[in-house]
């Protein structure tokens, strides 16, 4: 259950935390808005997983298996390779525009949590046929 | 690879899901088995055909 449930609660945690900074900051410009809007998708992807996991137990079948923990992993290095030139793009855009180091960290994992949750999409419906 | 999971699955008159529970596996898992989307694990593979009562080469069939 633990597993299941685990998803579900880092999720909300986060959602949580960036809905009491949003709160605190007051207004939001457009560059947080659509950090808000792209968070909330990956909350979304995070409870759907849980959730997903919750109704396999409930049929009697395990949380993980070998073919979700393959998607996992073959997600896992896809977006890891996406994220070294995101870095490199961000890097270069952060030179050319004079961006602040934290917003540029904050744009860099959020483009690696999107980066994640794409390939594991494109994996959980293409495929691991490993020929 | 393909498999006869699905035309043995119909036999055994099992579900996906009775199938998976079987075998330690998520439903998902024999879904994308029956669609030619993974190739399992020996062990898998060996699990299924038990299920089935069956040799590995009579379920997974291999192209050269």
């Amino acid at each position: 259950m633990k597993k299941a449930i685990l998803p579900i609660i880092i999720s909300l945690i986060v959602l949580g935390s960036v809905s009491i900074l949003v709160l605190n900051s007051g207004k939001l410009n457009s560059g947080e808005g659509i950090q808000y809007f792209i968070i909330t998708a990956i909350v979304a992807f995070g409870v759907y997983m849980g959730v997903s996991r919750i109704m396999s137990q409930k049929r009697g079948q395990p949380t993980e298996d070998e073919l979700s923990k393959k998607i996992i992993l073959k997600a896992s290095s896809l977006s890891y390779f996406l994220s070294i030139y995101l870095w490199l793009v961000i890097m270069y855009l952060t030179d050319k525009l004079k961006i602040e180091t934290d917003i540029m960290f904050g744009w860099g994992i959020l483009g690696m949590a999107v980066f994640f949750a794409l390939s594991w999409i494109y994996f959980r419906f293409k495929g691991v046929k490993d020929e | 690879m393909n498999n006869r999971i699905k035309e043995l699955r119909a036999k055994c008159n099992l579900t996906q899901d009775e199938l998976a529970r079987r075998v330690n596996v998520r439903r998902e898992t024999i879904v994308f088995l029956e669609q030619g989307k993974y190739n399992p694990s020996l062990k898998l593979a060996y699990d299924i055909a038990r299920t089935f009562e069956s040799k590995i080469e009579e379920v997974f069939l291999f192209e050269e």
